[in-house]
């Protein structure tokens, strides 16, 4: 369990999330690539906080702060899906062409 | 040594699960007699789990159209994990502790957290109507308890200031927390009934879905979904005879006997209101829930946290 | 040797899972492949003694995915996975890119050097958290909760059902973009932007 292997696991994890994000169509993927994204980074964060701090609770609170992030995310995430299709009845990036309004 | 004491808990573990899930079935058929006029036997009750086990194994499966058949049969074995889990993370006596972690009541909320997940695929997986109606009223009622069960959890751990749970039992040497937070244990209760969707709050399985999220559920499934129902309702009777009861401290008999007692005492009530209390409608629980029990277990908290800071002084 | 073991089943488990999310046919697996790969990081950093960070964040993916499969069924066709589906754009380049950035962060872990420091056996990192996050940190602490406190506005501002120019389902127009319909005339506004109608199985 070294500190490249953990690196490498959670670049697979955020290669993923990359290939997702860019791919998908429904806005619901998309937020799935993108925690998917968040969950490799809260595994990098993780492993360097274990092998690299001496246990400095810093590395600890990034991972707090990372959780944060994803809360936001789906929070707003979830919100804006509700919003657009009430708006324009729209569930996948194609059918929104104009970002205004 | 450290590996026989493990070995020991989780046979412990294993043979507190099989007692209590058949004292669980034996109560509730007992009290359900007792309620309808019936004529009290407790003996012949003592065999009705094994008979009832044994015609469910034995009669035809049923199956859908099209069922998602994979997580189908996973949902059983995950409440079924879950509740495990959850009562791995109880001390049964000092020492006696299956799943030895510093944030044990964290690990039960985690699990608990999960049984959302289980009983909804148990709802979802069979492509019928009335299992997806009660899986999508779970996902409302557990988004409704899990705060105050969480929140009551925290409250509780806050005078022992660790989060395992062997500390909190000890921290109850001079007084319990049902009496040092008296919202703590009846908000737990309440949302552990949710939790097991037992009784007023079997909500995803009510009758008038005939039968819900389990409809379509037969044979070895059916009997372990049943079982698993009933370990959760065991799990959350420990977890609440260690955090709000003293656990295993008490005179004169050996801590598991204390703990065992503390147990029932907390199981029999919360399976008897499967006879006595009927079915909360679903959105009158969510109302109830956010507008009055997320408060009240604020209200705990906040109470457990100042009597933190006068005891630090 | 056990826990290398562990650590590689699991870390299997979370590529693999994570894998699987965009290629599961059914929205609800979709959904808990993605809850999967997060037990399973969660159960890395629990290996790593993270304990604390790696329950909370089994914890709050639990109920996180399953709002997510909600979500899913209520916004997409074919949410049960009756059919095979793949809703993808743009694929080739979304590979291309996803392989760049694995490639570019595991070259990153493969040679760069860290300093190595473990931390030290005996100290209870939930404690050190807990005291950090109340103490040195207590401003880093703060700023995240407001800021969910902010997402929690927000969020019931965007998804609430009456929008700024009126009821948000109806098509709600800003006035500067109404040329030929009457201000405020939330129909004819509806008729200028017309909504799209829902057409399964338009995908390249």
């Amino acid at each position: 369990m070294t500190l490249q292997a953990l690196i490498v696991v959670a670049a697979a994890l955020f290669g993923i999330g990359v290939y997702g994000a860019l791919s998908q169509q429904s806005f619901v993927m998309i937020m799935m690539g993108l925690e998917l994204m968040l969950n490799g980074t809260i595994l990098a964060g993780g492993s360097m906080w274990a092998l690299t701090t001496g246990g400095s609770p810093k590395g600890q609170m990034l991972v707090v702060v990372l959780m944060t992030v994803m809360a936001v995310e789906a929070a707003m995430g979830f919100a804006l899906v509700i919003g657009i299709y009430r708006v324009r009845k729209a569930d996948i990036t194609e059918k929104i062409k104009r970002l205004k309004g | 040594m450290n590996a026989l004491r493990v070995v020991i808990a989780v046979v412990s573990v294993g043979a507190v699960s099989v007692a209590g899930i058949y004292l669980a079935a034996w109560v509730d058929l007992l009290v359900g007699r007792a309620v309808a006029g019936l004529e009290v036997r407790p003996l012949d009750a003592l065999s009705a789990p094994l008979r009832w086990g044994a015609a469910t194994a034995l009669k035809t499966r049923t199956t859908t159209e099209r069922p998602d058949a994979e997580t189908w049969a996973l949902a059983p074995a995950l409440l079924a994990a879950l509740a495990a889990v959850g009562l791995a993370a109880v001390p049964l006596a000092p020492g006696l502790l299956a799943a030895d972690v510093a944030n044990g009541i964290v690990l039960f909320g985690a699990a608990m957290a999960l049984v959302v997940v289980a009983v909804f695929l148990q709802g979802w997986s069979p492509n019928s109507p009335l299992p997806m109606i009660g899986g999508y009223r779970f996902i409302a009622e557990g988004l409704s308890y899990e705060i105050p069960l969480a929140v009551v959890l925290i409250a509780a751990a806050l005078p022992a200031r660790s989060l395992a749970i062997a500390p909190i039992v000890t921290s109850q040497e001079h007084l319990w927390n049902i009496v040092r937070q008296p919202l703590g244990l009846p908000l737990y209760l309440m949302a552990g009934l949710g939790l097991a969707f037992w009784g007023p709050l079997a909500l995803p399985e009510g009758q008038d879905l005939a039968g819900g999220s389990s409809l379509e559920t037969s044979g070895v499934s059916r009997i372990l979904w049943r079982t698993a129902q009933l370990l959760v309702l065991v799990a959350v009777a420990a977890m609440g005879a260690a955090v709000f009861l003293g656990g295993w401290l008490g005179p004169l008999f050996p801590g598991a006997a204390w703990m065992i007692v503390k147990t029932i005492i907390l199981l029999v009530p919360l399976i008897a209101t499967r006879h006595f209390v009927a079915r909360v409608p679903t959105e009158r629980y969510v109302v109830v829930s956010w507008a009055i029990l997320i408060p009240l277990s604020l209200l705990d908290v906040f109470i457990a946290g100042i009597q933190a800071l006068v005891a630090a002084r | 040797m056990i826990l290398n073991v562990t650590f590689w089943a699991f870390s299997a488990l979370a590529v693999f899972s994570g894998w699987r999310v965009f290629r599961a046919d059914s929205m609800v697996r979709a959904a808990y492949w993605l809850l999967l790969s997060f037990a399973a990081v969660g159960i890395i950093l629990v290996l790593l003694k993270a304990e604390f960070l790696g329950l909370i964040l089994i914890l709050m993916m639990g109920g996180e995915m399953t709002i997510m499969a909600v979500f899913m069924v209520a916004f997409m066709m074919n949410p049960a996975g009756l059919n095979p589906m793949t809703m993808v754009h743009r694929n080739s380049v979304a590979i291309v890119a996803g392989v760049v950035s694995f490639l570019a962060i595991a070259a990153l872990g493969l040679f760069a050097r860290f300093p190595v420091a473990r931390a030290p056996a005996g100290v209870d990192p939930t404690r050190k958290l807990g005291v950090e996050l109340l103490g040195n940190s207590m401003l880093v602490f703060q700023t995240a909760g407001v800021t969910l406190l902010a997402a929690m506005i927000a969020a019931i501002a965007i998804s609430s059902a009456r929008g700024r120019y009126g009821d948000a389902d109806q098509g709600s127009v800003e006035p500067d973009q109404m040329v030929t319909a009457p201000a405020g005339d939330v129909a004819a506004a509806a008729a200028h932007d017309p909504a799209p109608v829902i057409s399964p199985g338009v995908h390249q």
